[in-house]
């Protein structure tokens, strides 16, 4: 179990330097969404299924749904003016 | 600041910074090592003194449950400031179809979407069910089950359109939802008192352990928490959702354009 936990340890590191690294929003989002599955895919391999299913809703599911509707909701309102 | 000095300034905090991190890290306790005295006395008391098989449940739901408590007015207090800000700005009107993005393409919806949303609606929602209905035998509960439960409206909207989306998921109803599983939870911690009892204590029949409605009150405030997840998850949804409505006859007029 360790190597999977060693491995997701890094690939989480990498996700979340990709939600830095990426400067258009809408792809930040996405990356977003991908940190938090590798997030909820390392809790899960650390035995903490209640947290990796909090992390896989919120994390993964509704944050990045609010910053999309967030982002759409904005250049709309540029849109009309 | 300009680039040199902000690569200088990370340099510094590396040198300073790295060593100590590593000798954190090495000196930590091995995965699964145990090292809570409080997790391993709830593991070894827990499944006897309140006959569940969630752990995780009898912490959040019994022994620290007025924090919980505690929580559940978060939610409520930030979902309700969610509503007043973007309906006070925006009017309770209802339009009739969604907005876009000048410019932006919109392709048609295909069958195939629509029929895999509606499956997996379904699916997602009574999986959300499920995970509420055994917070207290296997992991989840009301909050994960609720949220799950509530991220299913996404995909009527996914498959099925603004309007229906709109006619299916109704904002009164999330209201109610939310606000009797608020009092409901807050009934749970209140009514033990009027007995002489202390708030939330574990008044309820217990049942048998790994059965579906085991640990008494945990099983009502588990199901309280759910109503009440799944009502303001469900609103948050619908007020941001909804802030991308077409805008045509909005009832209340733009105070910031006057």
């Amino acid at each position: 179990m360790s190597w999977a936990v060693g491995a997701l340890l890094g690939l989480s590191a990498l996700a979340g330097l990709l939600v830095v690294l990426s400067r258009d929003p809408r792809r930040q989002v996405y990356a977003l969404c991908a940190n938090g599955l590798v997030l909820s895919l390392l809790f899960f391999a650390l035995q903490a299924p209640d947290v990796a299913l909090s992390e896989i809703a919120i994390g993964t599911v509704v944050t990045p749904l609010l910053f999309l509707v967030t982002l759409a909701a904005a250049a709309m309102n540029r849109a009309r003016r | 600041m300009n680039t040199p000095a902000r690569i200088l300034l990370l340099a510094i905090a590396l040198v300073v910074l790295a060593p100590a991190a590593a000798s954190l890290i090495l000196a930590m306790p091995a995965f699964g090592h145990p090292l809570s005295h409080y997790g391993m006395a709830v593991n070894a008391l827990a499944p006897h003194l309140r006959n569940v098989s969630n752990m995780v449940a009898a912490v959040n739901f019994d022994i620290r449950g007025i924090d919980t408590l505690g929580e559940e007015c978060m939610l409520l207090a930030a979902v309700t400031g969610t509503v007043m800000l973007l309906r006070g700005h925006r009017g309770e009107g209802m339009g009739e179809h969604a907005g876009g993005v000048p410019g932006r393409k919109q392709a048609p919806r295909s069958d195939a979407t629509v029929l895999l949303c509606r499956f997996m609606a379904t699916a997602l929602f009574l999986f959300g069910i499920y995970m509420v209905l055994h917070g207290t035998v296997t992991p989840g509960g009301g909050f994960q089950g609720g949220v799950i439960a509530a991220s299913s409206f996404m995909l009527l909207y996914l498959g099925e359109g603004y309007a229906a989306w709109r006619r299916i998921v109704r904002g009164p109803v999330l209201d109610v939802l939310e606000g009797s599983g608020a009092l409901a939870y807050a009934l749970a911690a209140a009514l033990p008192l009027a007995g002489g009892y202390a708030a939330l204590q574990n008044v309820l029949p217990l049942g048998t352990w790994k059965d579906l409605f085991s640990g008494g009150l945990m099983v009502a405030v588990n199901y309280a928490v759910a109503f009440a997840v799944i009502g303001g998850f469900g609103m948050l949804l619908l007020e941001f959702m909804e802030e991308t409505r077409a805008p045509e006859n909005d009832p209340v007029p733009d105070e910031e354009n006057e």
